[in-house]
């Protein structure tokens, strides 16, 4: 939004309410990256670390919201700025809820790290990076209005859903030959789907970038261009 | 309005356009305040203009029942506006009878110093309504429809000017609908009342939409958004955009519009 406004409190308002949501996707990205790597490094304290950091998360989505609803009611705003308080309520929805797949990551790697060795959980690197990077790139096109980013994600996260559907898979099969491992498998699955979980949110992100920058919904437009115009 | 005068626009009048203005330049003696206003004015919807001062918002609205004629030096120089398919700057047109079509409350409340009663009759009684039974139905209808009726049915014979700010507005309106015009222009009705007074106003500009079509000059970008379909952002004389309100106010196509509806014009 080029120029700033003539009642001055009204980007400072704007700043701090963009502000509190990069802090937030920092912190999400950042207890989703430790809960990884207390996984795979068998790290249990670094799981409690991401488990009690998760509440600063919770912290910011209610100050996002506060921030959020104290604009509207003093400044009414329109147009781009309405839709940027919009979007930025929404975002900071899903990324507490991705900070809570990090939590849960956590949870599952304190026990699974409390068992036996399981070499299988390096194979959830390659998922977790691929969702970290469509968390990156939504962050990226809600703060640059890269609508062409934005758009993008959706395909990407079709990638993640393969290689969530390819390792369940193969997961599965080793827990029918498990040797005192099932329980560690199973924990390691739930990982797996917290994972494709986070890819579903970076999209959902991506469509508030979109809306943010066109004003265009493209909430289940997959769907509808299934569904056709006759059976809307 | 002269019913010979058919001097019918090039493109046919749609049945859902109340007023169509085409290629309008205005001036103030030297002054062009208008420049080449296109705009269709939708039938039985409220469209508000926005703009800062002196865009020419008012002027235009003024132009819509040829107020501005009383002004020495002011006239339209180039174009023309149509309102049911007729030309209203045509030489044989009545300028009563288009007032009659096209009625018109301004910022201040201005009831007359007589009744209730004689306020919202005038107009008919100039028009030449004598039949008292007819005159006391209209009347009360008008109040009806202005939500006043209740307030006022005790004490119709008692001065308009007893009434509060926000019932003299109401009463305007009720004065002005009485006569039962097409279009009711309105230059910013709210910008001496207070909050409660305004959504009443606003809430009857919206309750007879079915039955008139409303233009409303404001300032209020909150009432623009809230009680109009279509919103047109003067700014130095021109219509910079015309669109629904609502895409007005999510996603407006020009830069200057969005900086001028967030705050951050000039």
């Amino acid at each position: 939004m080029p120029g700033g406004h003539i009642f001055r409190d009204f980007d400072h308002a704007i700043r701090n309410l963009k502000d509190e949501v990069l802090l937030m996707a920092s912190l999400t990205r950042q207890n989703l990256e430790r809960a990884t790597r207390a996984l795979i490094e068998r790290d249990i304290e670094l799981s409690r670390t991401v488990i009690g950091d998760d509440s600063e998360v919770d912290d910011l989505e209610m100050k996002v919201d506060h921030t959020g609803m104290e604009i509207l009611v003093r400044h009414h705003p329109v147009a781009t700025d309405l839709r940027l308080v919009i979007s930025s309520m929404k975002i900071s929805t899903c990324l507490e809820r991705i900070s809570d797949h990090a939590v849960n990551i956590a949870k599952r790697a304190k026990k699974i790290c409390k068992g036996s060795d399981l070499p299988e959980v390096t194979l959830v690197e390659p998922l977790y990076v691929l969702a970290d990077s469509l968390l990156r790139d939504a962050m990226t096109a809600f703060t640059d209005h890269n609508i062409e980013l934005a758009e993008g994600l959706k395909l990407r996260d079709k990638e993640l859903d393969k290689m969530h559907k390819s390792l369940i898979s193969s997961l599965s099969q080793r827990l029918e030959e498990a040797n005192g491992k099932s329980e560690s498998l199973l924990h390691l699955i739930f990982v797996v789907r917290s994972l494709e979980r986070v890819g579903d949110l970076a999209v959902n992100i991506g469509e508030d970038a979109v809306f943010l920058g066109t004003a265009q919904d493209i909430r289940h437009s997959s769907r509808k261009e299934t569904k056709g115009p006759e059976s809307e | 309005m002269s019913s010979e005068v058919l001097d019918q626009p090039s493109i046919k009048t749609q049945a859902e356009v109340a007023a169509s203005v085409r290629e309008v330049d205005f001036s103030y003696g030297s002054s062009r305040i208008l420049k080449n206003i296109n705009l269709e004015i939708e039938l039985n919807k409220v469209t508000a203009f926005i703009g800062p001062s002196g865009c020419g918002k008012s002027t235009l609205l003024r132009c819509l029942n040829r107020m501005n004629d009383e002004i020495p030096g002011a006239r339209v120089t180039k174009g023309k506006i149509f309102i049911q398919g007729e030309d209203i700057y045509h030489p044989r047109v009545d300028v009563a009878r288009l007032r009659n079509e096209v009625g018109m409350v301004f910022q201040k409340s201005n009831a007359f110093p007589r009744s209730i009663f004689e306020n919202v009759a005038y107009g008919l009684q100039i028009r030449g309504e004598r039949n008292s039974k007819v005159l006391t139905e209209s009347v009360e209808q008008a109040l009806r429809a202005a939500a006043l009726w209740d307030e006022v049915k005790d004490r119709l014979h008692e001065s308009g000017y007893g009434l509060s700010g926000g019932q003299q507005q109401r009463l305007c309106i009720a004065r002005a609908i009485a006569v039962k015009p097409r279009i009711v222009l309105m230059d910013e009705p709210c910008s001496a009342l207070d909050p409660i007074a305004t959504l009443k106003v606003e809430e009857l500009i919206w309750e007879l939409k079915s039955e008139y079509t409303f233009v409303i000059v404001t300032h209020s970008m909150q009432q623009a958004s809230r009680v109009s379909d279509k919103t047109a952002f003067f700014y130095l004389g021109e219509v910079v955009e015309y669109d629904d309100t609502n895409t007005m106010f999510t996603n407006p196509r020009e830069k200057r519009t969005e900086e001028y509806i967030s705050g951050r014009f000039g």
